[in-house]
């Protein structure tokens, strides 16, 4: 049962990692950095734009570098 | 045999069995050796990397301390693993073997490395060192420090299948491979899980820098000082040419030990903590046999015999 989980979540990783992972990271560096933001966005609602974003974008290109 | 007073003339008229037999007997001292230096290392890094997380959640330690231990902690948390991979503490059947799988398994969580698919792979690596099509190791090959750097990198990239995965599916659907390949699962989804939970409760920098990013960096070293440097540049197989001993200029500490590694590919049952002295015991035979003794340089244009 997990190897079918992985087989099905295993493509979406990038995607996943920029959401549960990246997401909250970069808020939290824009928090403590203490940055101002743009357009009325929280921290966290750009981290939830950048690190699905990024996640996409090296899924689709098959690196993140 | 007295090998001590043995010299290099009477070491090249013997024959090929007979250097065999002097080499048994003198790696015969350090094997069935317990090595509690191993131990200690392995339970006592694995403590220390613990610890960085109560003592910089409660901001005992700076984060900018901690960061550059917890790479240290991955760097040395393989080689204790590694042991145990070779059975080194104990061996099947025997009173310790918990002790020898315990320290497998948890040694080397700080760089999520399943400890059965690392055996087997392992294991694979000694059986076809240097066979391009075998050797799941065999992708460190690369001309310069550098560039087999950003080989690792790229082995770790979403679109890019790591060589031990190829190794596993090679090894087929024995229950032994099935088991190894779903304990690894778990220990990778845990550690996933583990992070995401770290990042949203708002601890995403700790998760960082204690354990993400120590973790690649960690990785990079010990595969180069483990893999590319005492291999490279990887063209030969057999017993004593497949590997070598190497002279590195920041000391065999800094190398993590691998200056002897010739020493753990012909005997894998000796210790690491061992390999100096029985290299040094066995380096008439190594130079009768024909074994590579190079100083270490960072490209493949440059490597000199010592």
């Amino acid at each position: 049962m997990i190897g079918k989980i992985l087989e099905t979540v295993g493509p979406w990783g990038p995607v996943l990692f920029g959401f549960g992972f990246l997401a909250p990271l970069i808020a939290q560096i824009i928090e403590r950095a203490d940055v101002a933001m743009p357009f009325g966005l929280t921290p966290l609602m750009l981290g939830l734009i950048m690190g699905p974003a990024l996640g996409l974008a090296a899924k689709l290109r098959g690196r993140w570098i | 045999m007295n090998m001590s007073n043995i010299n290099a003339a009477d070491l090249s008229a013997m024959s090929d069995r007979e250097l065999a037999r002097a080499e048994l007997e003198i790696a015969r001292k350090y094997y069935n050796r317990f090595s509690v230096f191993m131990l200690v290392w392995g339970f006592g890094n694995l403590a220390c990397w613990l610890a960085l997380w109560p003592l910089t959640l409660m901001g005992v330690i700076p984060l900018w301390l901690a960061f550059p231990i917890a790479t240290l902690n991955v760097i040395l948390c393989y080689l204790p693993s590694h042991e145990a991979q070779h059975s080194n503490f104990a061996r099947s059947g025997e009173p310790l073997r918990w002790l020898n799988e315990l320290i497998g398994y948890v040694s080397t969580i700080p760089m999520v490395l399943p400890f059965k698919v690392a055996r087997l792979t392992h294991m694979e690596h000694h059986s076809h060192t240097n066979d391009p099509a075998l050797d799941p190791d065999y992708w460190v090959k690369a001309d310069s420090w550098h560039q087999h750097l950003w080989q690792g990198l790229k082995n770790r990239q979403p679109g890019h299948s790591h060589p031990y995965a190829e190794t596993m599916k090679r090894l087929g659907d024995e229950p032994f491979v099935k088991k190894a390949l779903l304990e690894g699962a778990i220990q990778t989804l845990s550690f996933w899980a583990i992070l995401t939970a770290l990042a949203w409760s708002g601890h995403a920098i700790e998760a960082a820098l204690l354990w993400w990013l120590p973790r690649h960096i960690g990785t990079s070293y010990i595969s180069l000082m483990l893999s590319w440097a005492p291999h490279f540049p990887n063209p030969e197989r057999g017993r004593y040419r497949n590997t070598r001993y190497f002279t590195f200029p920041l000391g065999n500490i800094i190398a993590l030990g691998m200056e002897h590694h010739i020493i753990h590919h012909m005997h894998p049952g000796i210790p690491l903590n061992w390999n100096a002295a029985a290299y040094r015991d066995l380096k008439p035979i190594l130079d009768a046999r024909g074994c590579r003794d190079e100083a270490f340089q960072p490209s493949n244009l440059s490597t000199v015999q010592a």
